[in-house]
């Protein structure tokens, strides 16, 4: 079972998330926070993440960095309501870039297609 | 010895050169709150006055895309009428204002005869034949034109417009952008037009043409700030709606998948709800906020307002844990504002200082009468105070150091502070807690009857 982390700093959505992905059949973990990513990610080892970028002028786009530097060769979706980083140079590190939207379709899509590979 | 000295020295124009002066009055006029047609009227008015260059009139050409079109022509109808002009020009510390209104007057009466014969005047920049007055601009050169009627290179219709045999064309050029044209003549005189007036013609170009560069580049410089805070504006919005609004489809959505149990139906639809209730919030925000429009400043008595907003929040504090203490001068004097508005601020520094603050943290509200023109009101929190890059985007829209902000709060308290004439000032040190002072006028400020 391909394991997947989110981070996601909205309750709702991480409840989400994890209800749906589970349903996909993902064995899902959610944080809050970059910070607690960066302690899972030194002790469990995941095939993909789904990260989310917060508000800017907080710890931003520079934890994804970190998480970006931490993995070996895990796929990376970010997942945001931030149209604009998606030229922004620090996220191209990213596989995938999902622009959070009213319908999970397009993260499912790209979980899938990530995995596949 | 460190002596200070004014910028316009009010013994200028009777001991220095009247060049001097001319150009000490054209640029003084720039640093006032004119419009950029004011200016260059100074400029035209400078140069059509006896005592100043002493040309009798000056036609001003402005560039629109590859045409140069005519925009206004000053010419007192007399000797008499530049003397005095330029009379009320040198006088020191005079109003700006006068001389601008004095020189509008001027030009709408003389719209019919002057200014009217030159608007529809306009020439293309590009060509090959080019002739009078855009040759000036092509060659970037002033040029002195006499035996006008018997030059090849004049454009007819421009000659027929200035009906004079020698004038000067000076171009306005600035970083190689061609911005317009000064033309002059002495239609009245029939002096010849002088080397020294060239020399001092050409300095006023110069001005000119800086001016207009500057004026314009500024006007673009405020234009792209803000589309850049449109941008950040939308931006935001679209962050702070897109959150609840990808719970509230992923929720519904799996409602809709199939039949689930009552619990999970129910929990689905409560989230839904209170998304909904988030983005509701979030355009009441947006919507509060756009509507700030106190009314003039009118005194009113503080107290009662701030022990009315105190009072609302005491339940607040108790709720989350905060201890809301205050020290309200019982002898305060009317203040000027708007008294909805002032209690609407006070209690946005309020709820952000219980959210700044530790919990068991204490606020603290005062308010005293610091001298005879201001009351101050501030809020003390025991938070952790902010750093320096915090503190220097405390006004600036849409940036929150809060999860759910939407960074208007203090923006508002801004808002409010300026529509009555008062300010508003941030202490703030990492980790010893921010103090808001709130300084409004007295009633006495100002109207030392009332």
């Amino acid at each position: 079972m391909n394991k997947i982390l989110i981070v996601e700093d909205e309750d709702a959505l991480r409840l989400l998330y994890e209800e749906e992905l589970a349903a996909e059949g993902y064995d899902v973990t959610t944080v809050r926070d970059a910070e607690g990513a960066l302690d899972l990610l030194g002790r469990e080892r995941f095939d993909l993440i789904v990260t989310d970028i917060r508000m800017p002028g907080r710890d931003g786009v520079e934890l994804i960095t970190q998480i970006v530097g931490l993995r070996k060769d895990i796929p990376i979706i970010i997942n945001t309501a931030y149209q604009s980083y998606k030229d922004d140079f620090m996220t191209w590190a990213a596989d995938a870039y999902v622009v959070k939207s009213s319908s999970l379709v397009e993260l499912k899509a790209r979980i899938k297609d990530l995995l596949a590979r | 010895m460190i002596e200070p000295h004014p910028f316009l020295a009010p013994d200028l124009q009777s001991k220095e050169p009247k060049e001097l002066a001319l150009l000490s009055i054209v640029s003084q006029s720039f640093f006032q709150p004119f419009s950029v047609e004011d200016n260059l009227l100074v400029i035209l008015t400078a140069l059509t006055s006896g005592s100043g260059v002493g040309f009798n009139r000056a036609m001003l050409f402005l560039t629109d895309g590859d045409r140069l079109r005519g925009k206004m022509w000053l010419g007192p109808r007399s000797a008499e009428e530049a003397q005095s002009i330029w009379k009320i020009l040198s006088t020191p510390g005079i109003a700006y204002i006068e001389i601008i209104e004095h020189n509008r007057s001027l030009l709408t009466l003389e719209a019919d005869s002057l200014s009217r014969r030159i608007q529809p005047l306009e020439f293309s920049l590009t060509g090959d034949n080019l002739t009078v007055p855009v040759t000036a601009l092509a060659k970037n050169e002033i040029l002195l034109v006499r035996d006008a009627s018997r030059e090849m290179l004049i454009d007819p219709r421009f000659l027929q417009a200035i009906d004079v045999e020698e004038f000067l064309c000076v171009p306005l050029i600035s970083q190689n952008e061609v911005l317009g044209e000064i033309v002059l003549d002495n239609a009245f005189s029939r002096q010849p037009i002088q080397p020294k007036d060239i020399k001092l013609a050409g300095l006023c170009g110069l001005l000119a043409a800086n001016y207009i560069f500057t004026a314009t580049l500024h006007r673009k410089m405020i234009g792209m700030e803000r589309l850049a805070a449109l941008g950040e504006m939308s931006m935001f919005i679209a962050h702070q709606i897109l959150n609840p609004l990808a719970a509230i489809g992923g929720f519904t959505d799996q409602l809709l998948a199939g039949p689930a149990d009552e619990t999970k139906r129910r929990r689905n639809l409560e989230i839904i709800r209170r998304e909904i209730q988030r983005l509701e919030k979030i355009i009441f925000e947006l919507a509060h906020f756009l509507k700030v429009e106190p009314k003039t400043p009118a005194p009113f008595d503080p107290e009662p307002e701030i022990r009315a907003v105190l009072q609302a929040l005491e339940l607040k504090a108790a709720a989350e844990g905060r201890e809301l203490t205050s020290l309200i001068d019982d002898r305060l004097p009317p203040i000027l504002g708007d008294p909805t508005y002032f209690g609407e601020a006070l209690r946005n520094l309020i709820i952000n200082a219980f959210e700044a603050s530790p919990p068991g943290g204490r606020v603290e509200v005062t308010a005293e009468r610091k001298d005879a023109t201001w009351v101050v009101v501030s809020v003390k929190d025991e938070g952790r105070g902010m750093p320096p890059e915090v503190r220097s985007k405390l006004f600036t829209p849409f940036i929150s150091t809060k999860d759910r902000g939407m960074g208007l709060g203090l923006l508002y308290v801004k808002r409010v502070m300026d529509a009555c004439g008062g300010t508003v000032e941030v202490e703030s040190e990492a980790g010893r807690g921010t103090t808001f002072r709130l300084s409004f006028r007295t009633r006495e400020e100002g109207r030392p009857n009332a």
